[in-house]
C-alpha cells in the first residue's frame, strides 16, 4: 500500500503548526478558566453543566472554524504557491494527495480537540473536584464532534478541488446549516401535509449530512448515557459519508486542468 | 502510452467509480440514517428548553434582524405547537414564552396574537387551556395595533367562548367596532353578546365568523368543528322541544324519529352535519348516532 498519503498528511500537519494554529488552545484555555471560575460565582447547582455546555460547544465552534477555514485552503494554497505542481511531478496520485491533506487536517483537529478536552476535563475538575462515571458521555460527545469534523473538513476540500477559498467557505457553511437543520427540513415537508412536499423534504434530508446525528452535547451535560449502538452507526455514517465526498472529489480533482 | 493518455485514464477511471460509488454509498448513508434517528431519539430529544428568555435581550442580540427572528420565533411557536398536539402530550410550558418573545421583537406581527391567543386558550389537549395569558397577549398586540379590529375581536372571542365573560367579550367587540376599518357585524356582535351572551344560536355565530375569517386549515378545522357541534346542539334542543309536544298529545315519549314524523310533528330531513341521523335515547330524548363524527360537550368522552 502506497505510503504517499501518509507523508502528504505529516506535512499538512507540520504546516498547520507553523502556521500558529494551535494558538486557538489560548483563547479555549482563557474560556475554560473564566467560565469556571464565572460560572461558580454566578450561578447554582448548574456549575457542571454550563462548564459541560461552555467546553463542547467551544471544541465544536473551534474545531468547525478551523476545518472550513483550513480545509477550503487545502488545494489552492498548494496551487498559489506552486508547491502542488512539483509534488503531483513525483510518483504521488491525485487521490492520494487529497486523502492526504484530509488526512493531515483531521490530525491537527484531533490533536486541538484533545487538548481542548484536556482543558475541558480540567476545568470540571477544578468546579466539581470529583470524576463521575457519567462523565464518559462527555468524551463520546467530544468524539461526535471529531465525526463532525471529519464531515466538514472532506465538505471543505471537496469545495477546494473546484471553487476558490471564499466560495469553498461558502458553500460548506451553506451545506453545515443546512445539514444542522436537515431534522427540520424533514419536518417542514411533514407540517405542510402535501405528499409532494413531504417526499421531497424527506429527500433532501437524507440527501444532506445530517450533522444533527452528532449533537449530543445536551445529552452529555446531563450525563445520560448514549448507547452503543448509536456511536458504532454514527462511525460507520460519518465513515460513508466521507469516502462518498472524497470519491467525488477525486472525480472532480482527477479532471481539472492545472496548467 | 504517452503522459497525457496515461492522464486521462486515470482520469475517466476516478469518474466511473465516481458514478458507481456515489449512487451506492447515498444509498447506504440513507438507510443509516433511518436507523439513527431510531436509536438518537432517547438522547437527541428537545430538553424542553428555552434558553432565553429574554425578549429584550433577544432584541438586541438580533443586531437590528429582530422582524427575521421575530418570524423564526413565531415560526417555533407553531412547530411546538403543532408537535405537542400531534403528539398528544398535553402541556404547553413553552408556548407563552415562545409567542410572547415573537409579540416583543415584532410588536406588529398580528399572527401572534390572533392564532397565539387561540393556541393559547383554547382547552387541552387541543390548547394550553391558559385563556389568561391569551387575553394578555391579545391585549399587548392592541396596545401595540390599536386600529386592527380583528384582535378585538380575538380578544372578545376568547371572553365569550373560553372565560364566559359577556360583558367583557361585548366591551371588545364594541371597541373593536370603532376601528375604522371594522364591519359592521362588529357593533351587531357586540349588542347580541351583551343582550343573550348564553344563546347557541350567538355562539355558533361567533364560531362561523371565525370559520369565515381565516385561511388557516387548523383554525378552520376548530371552527368547523364547533360550528357542527353548535348545529346538532340546536337541532338536538329543538327536537327535545317537540318530543316534549309529543308526550303531551299522546301520553308517552316517543321512542324513534319516525314517531315524531308519524305524529306530523317533524318533517324533512333530521341528519346531523355530518350526514348521520339523529336517534331518539331514553325517555324522548333526542341523541347524536354513536357512529356520528360530530360530538357535543355532553356525550363526549372524557
Amino acid at each position: 500500500m502506497s505510503t504517499m498519503p501518509a507523508v502528504v498528511a505529516v506535512h499538512t500537519f507540520r504546516e498547520a503548526v507553523r502556521d500558529r494554529v494551535l494558538y486557538n488552545l489560548i483563547i479555549f484555555a482563557l474560556m475554560m478558566i473564566g467560565g469556571a471560575i464565572l460560572v461558580g460565582e454566578i450561578s447554582i447547582g448548574v456549575q457542571q453543566m454550563v462548564i459541560v455546555n461552555l467546553g463542547l460547544s467551544a471544541i465544536s465552534i473551534f474545531g468547525i472554524i478551523m476545518a472550513i477555514f483550513i480545509g477550503v485552503g487545502l488545494v489552492h494554497k498548494e496551487m498559489e504557491k506552486r508547491t502542488l505542481y512539483s509534488l503531483l511531478a513525483k510518483p504521488i496520485r491525485r487521490w492520494e494527495f487529497l486523502v492526504g491533506k484530509f488526512a493531515g487536517l483531521l490530525l491537527t483537529l484531533l490533536v486541538n480537540t484533545a487538548l481542548m478536552t484536556l482543558g475541558l476535563t480540567a476545568a470540571l475538575y477544578y468546579v466539581s473536584r470529583t470524576f463521575e462515571r457519567s462523565e464518559v458521555a462527555i468524551l463520546v460527545a467530544v468524539y461526535f464532534i471529531l465525526l463532525e469534523l471529519a464531515l466538514i473538513t472532506a465538505l471543505a476540500l471537496f469545495f477546494s478541488c473546484f471553487s476558490s477559498p471564499l466560495l469553498s467557505t461558502l458553500y460548506t457553511l451553506g451545506i453545515y446549516v443546512a445539514g444542522v437543520f436537515a431534522l427540520d427540513i424533514k419536518g417542514v415537508g411533514e407540517y405542510t401535509q402535501s405528499p409532494a412536499m413531504a417526499a421531497g423534504a424527506r429527500f433532501v434530508y437524507y440527501l444532506l449530512p445530517n450533522f444533527h446525528n452528532f449533537n449530543v452535547i445536551a445529552a452529555a451535560a446531563h450525563g445520560e448515557t448514549i448507547p452503543f449502538t448509536l456511536i458504532w452507526h454514527n462511525t460507520l455514517y460519518a465513515a460513508l459519508y466521507v469516502i462518498l465526498i472524497l470519491v467525488a472529489a477525486s472525480a472532480v480533482f482527477s479532471g481539472r486542468n492545472l496548467k | 502510452m504517452s503522459t497525457h493518455t496515461l492522464k486521462i485514464t486515470s482520469h475517466v477511471r476516478s469518474v466511473a467509480l465516481a458514478v458507481v460509488a456515489v449512487p451506492l454509498l447515498f444509498v447506504a448513508i440513507a438507510a443509516l440514517q433511518a436507523r439513527i434517528d431510531v436509536l438518537s431519539a432517547p438522547v437527541t430529544q428537545d430538553k424542553e428548553e428555552l434558553v432565553l428568555r429574554s425578549a429584550s435581550l433577544l432584541k438586541k442580540l438580533s443586531l437590528g434582524y429582530d422582524p427575521l427572528l421575530a418570524d423564526i420565533y413565531w415560526t417555533r411557536a407553531v412547530q411546538y405547537y403543532g408537535t405537542r398536539l400531534q403528539n398528544r402530550s398535553g402541556s404547553f410550558e413553552l408556548l407563552a414564552p415562545l409567542l410572547n418573545i415573537a409579540a416583543t421583537l415584532d410588536p406588529k406581527l398580528l399572527i401572534v396574537y390572533q392564532f397565539g391567543g387561540i393556541f393559547l386558550s383554547d382547552h387541552p389537549p387541543g390548547g394550553a387551556g391558559r385563556p389568561d395569558l391569551a387575553v394578555e397577549l391579545v391585549k399587548r398586540g392592541i396596545t401595540a395595533n390599536p386600529n386592527e379590529w380583528r384582535l378585538y375581536y380575538n380578544l372578545g372571542f376568547i371572553y365569550y367562548t373560553r372565560l364566559k365573560d359577556y360583558q367583557k367579550a361585548s366591551r371588545a367587540f364594541l371597541e373593536g367596532s370603532e376601528t375604522p376599518a371594522a364591519p359592521l357585524w362588529m357593533k351587531f356582535m357586540a349588542a347580541r353578546v351583551a343582550e343573550n351572551g348564553e344563546s347557541l344560536e350567538t355562539s355558533r355565530f361567533i364560531w362561523a365568523e371565525l370559520y369565515d375569517s381565516t385561511k388557516d386549515e387548523s383554525v378552520r378545522k376548530t371552527a368547523l368543528e364547533h360550528v357542527q357541534e353548535l348545529d346538532a346542539e340546536i337541532a338536538l334542543k329543538r327536537l327535545n322541544q317537540v318530543s316534549e309536544v309529543y308526550w303531551k298529545k299522546f301520553g308517552r315519549f316517543p321512542t324513534s324519529m319516525q314517531e315524531l314524523r308519524s305524529a306530523g310533528l317533524v318533517e324533512g330531513d333530521l341528519n346531523d352535519p355530518a350526514g348521520y341521523p339523529y336517534v331518539m335515547g331514553p325517555n324522548g330524548i333526542p341523541q347524536l348516532d354513536p357512529h356520528s363524527s360530530v360530538k357535543i360537550e355532553s356525550q363526549r368522552k372524557p
